[in-house]
């Protein structure tokens, strides 16, 4: 039996907890610098607190890493030592050189790096995929992708997703799902160009970004991605245009529901997460794909290390693009 | 008041027929098309009278003429309108040069003719509601816009919109003037530096022209804002395009789709969903104004300088696809 540990009890290790509760694997501990989130998650779903990742790592043959993302490299150097498979939440980590070094580290100790890139698990973006791969549109000419919210955590200034050296900022944390996505759909990117609003308004509450992307193919991709709607708004949107065809997935259709009742609600929500009615939700897809590609029973994960670094790769980019003004070539960013 | 037409070369010389028509006390002296077949097309189509040549109809002395021919044929145009001392109203984009651009408004001024470009999106009713709540200040600051206007490629209309000589561009030259104009007039900010980059994947081996493209604004205000005027819907979309913007500010967002009026539409003859659009005429709007600024001896709401910067903006965009850079105006 698969046993797992989960270092991170956040918004995501509690949403990754409940996925792993719902596969054969066997959880055996939880690490959290929240004891009480973690006392709590064993007592629903079992197995034991730790006090560290050293005394975890000896009981597992996975650590599923859900901590913010300046922990990333550390925790996966150590686990790699150790010898242990690797599910990692994006990004895999604040530096093309960390992905690097993070890479090396689990390619020399044998064991699987994943990177959890949910986008690729959700119904709507999965499927378009496949359409794609099939060649019902044709080349892929032009890509739109939209994902954008409220500024997470916004009544603790204390978060880290609030600290640029912690999560990269929006950038890096949001809108790199959707640099993932446009690569897997377009293939390899050459040059960012991007633009943000928060370095041009000081006093903004949140962050807004274009991004546009010429891929080696040929095909442009425009990125936007913002933590400036007002809560709890959160929309996403997708659309590929191609030679032969078009597939559109505005904001909003995928909403089969509409709750309106009279009682206003008001939403404490840190985060907001995209949510569909569905059999199986995609974080749970996600899990139980990295659990199949875990135990051997696929033998091709639907997100590799590799994408992981590129995806970090690609927002380094549009980051360094806002920064200065100027296209960047992805060869640029190698440190 | 007495009004002609100049060219039937696009297409939307078909609705301003109709929409001058529709305005009690103008009448519709006729149109003169160079390609006779063209102006013939037009008689037969709409029961229009076809003048012989652009001079014979100038020498009937109308008023104000529309000058509907290919962008590259505008300035001529013009300026043999404005030398007879005749209003004009420009379709879209004014010209395909930036000295083009500047000639027509130059020559309108000189004569002392009034020039309006034709920018029917201005007369929208969703797009003139956003104008109106960013000009109470109703979403404060606005951070950034993202715009799209789509379309499919027009080349089954008429071909010489991929015809790089006349039509002067692809998909940048169709379908930059109008989100560009937009949103010049609803910042009320002018724009500082253009990024572009385009492709020819959709409907790859039918034109010479660019057929995708995406475009970065910085506007003065300090706005960001996107245009996506790619080509990418298909002949068999539901309609031939459409037009909208997502503005994110300080108190929130406005999302406006200036063609989300519309029925969908299924029939046996048809086999696919049609958008049947039930909102307001803005092409009837914008001439309807044209007409009134005549009458009141008075600017009209969009001029030639509107048109003039947005060529301006285009003729950006290419340079800066040409050198990969963003281009400062």
């Amino acid at each position: 039996m698969l046993r797992v540990g989960i270092i991170g009890m956040g918004f995501m290790g509690i949403t990754h907890i409940q996925a792993w509760a719902q596969t054969p694997a066997s959880l055996v501990g939880i690490v959290s610098a929240d004891r009480a989130q973690a006392e709590k998650a064993v007592a629903q779903y079992g197995g034991t607190v730790y006090d560290s990742l050293a005394d975890l790592l000896p009981h597992v043959d996975v650590i599923d890493i859900c901590t913010p993302t300046y922990l990333h490299r550390e925790m996966v150097l150590q686990a790699a030592a150790a010898g242990k498979h690797i599910v990692c939440e994006k990004p895999l980590a604040l530096s093309v050189q960390d992905t690097q070094v993070m890479l090396d580290a689990c390619q020399k100790a044998g064991v699987m790096l994943l990177v959890a890139h949910v986008v690729r698990f959700f119904p709507e973006y999965a499927l378009a995929k496949a359409i794609v791969d099939r060649g019902e549109i044709g080349r892929v000419g032009v890509v739109r992708l939209t994902r954008a919210s409220f500024k997470p955590a916004s009544k603790n200034p204390q978060s880290w997703f609030h600290d640029l050296s912690k999560s990269g900022g929006m950038m890096m944390d949001l809108m790199i799902h959707d640099f993932d996505y446009a690569r897997w759909i377009a293939g390899d990117v050459e040059t960012v160009f991007a633009r943000n609003i928060a370095s041009r308004f000081a006093d903004v509450p949140g962050d807004h970004a274009f991004a546009i992307l010429r891929h080696t193919s040929g095909a442009l991709s425009h990125v936007e991605g913002g933590w400036a709607y007002p809560a709890p708004m959160f929309r996403t949107a997708l659309e590929v245009a191609g030679s032969e065809g078009l597939i559109e997935h505005p904001t909003g259709s995928s909403v089969p529901l509409g709750i309106h009742l009279r009682q206003t609600q008001t939403s404490d929500a840190e985060i907001a997460v995209p949510s569909s009615p569905l059999a199986e939700n995609p974080y749970v897809t996600q899990i139980r794909h990295f659990y199949d590609v875990l135990t051997g029973a696929n033998t091709t994960p639907r997100v590799t290390a590799e994408d992981g670094a590129e995806a970090v790769r690609i927002a380094l980019a549009a980051i360094e693009s806002a920064r200065t003004g100027r296209p960047v070539a992805i060869q640029e960013m190698q440190s | 008041m007495r009004i002609g037409i100049m060219s039937y070369a696009h297409l939307h010389a078909d609705a301003y027929i109709e929409n001058v028509r529709a305005i009690p006390g103008v009448e519709l002296i006729g149109l003169a098309d160079d390609d006779l077949d063209r102006g013939a097309q037009a008689a037969g189509a709409f029961g229009v009278n076809v003048f012989s040549s652009y001079e014979a109809l100038l020498a009937e002395k109308p008023n104000a003429v529309i000058i509907c021919s290919e962008n590259a044929n505008h300035r001529p145009l013009v300026e043999m309108a404005a030398a007879a001392g005749v209003y004009v109203l420009c379709e879209k984009p004014l010209a395909t040069t930036v000295e083009d651009a500047q000639a027509i408004v130059d020559a309108c001024y000189k004569a002392g003719v009034m020039l309006m470009t034709a920018f029917p999106m201005r007369f929208s009713t969703p797009v003139l509601e956003v104008k109106k709540i960013l000009d109470a200040d109703g979403l404060g600051q606005v951070y950034a816009i993202n715009g799209t206007n789509q379309g499919e490629c027009p080349k089954h209309l008429r071909a010489w919109f991929v015809d790089k000589k006349l039509a002067g561009g692809g998909a940048l030259m169709d379908h930059i003037v109008h989100l560009a104009d937009l949103l010049r007039w609803t910042l009320r900010s002018e724009v500082v530096e253009v990024y572009a980059q385009s492709n020819d994947i959709l409907y790859a081996g039918e034109t010479e022209v660019e057929t995708g493209g995406l475009v970065m604004l910085t506007f003065a205000s300090g706005t960001i804002a996107t245009i996506d005027c790619s080509w990418s819907k298909p002949p068999y979309y539901p309609t031939w395009g459409g037009l909208a913007m997502d503005l994110i500010g300080e108190k929130g967002l406005v999302t406006v789709n200036a063609f989300k009026q519309n029925l969908t539409v299924y029939t046996h003859s048809r086999k696919r969903p049609h958008w049947a659009y039930w909102g307001s005429d803005a092409n009837q709007a914008m001439i309807n104004e044209f007409v009134a600024a005549i009458r009141e001896n008075r600017l009209p709401r969009v001029t030639g300088e509107d048109g003039l910067r947005a060529v301006e903006i285009v003729a950006a965009a290419y340079e800066s696809v040409t050198t990969g850079m963003p281009v400062a105006l």
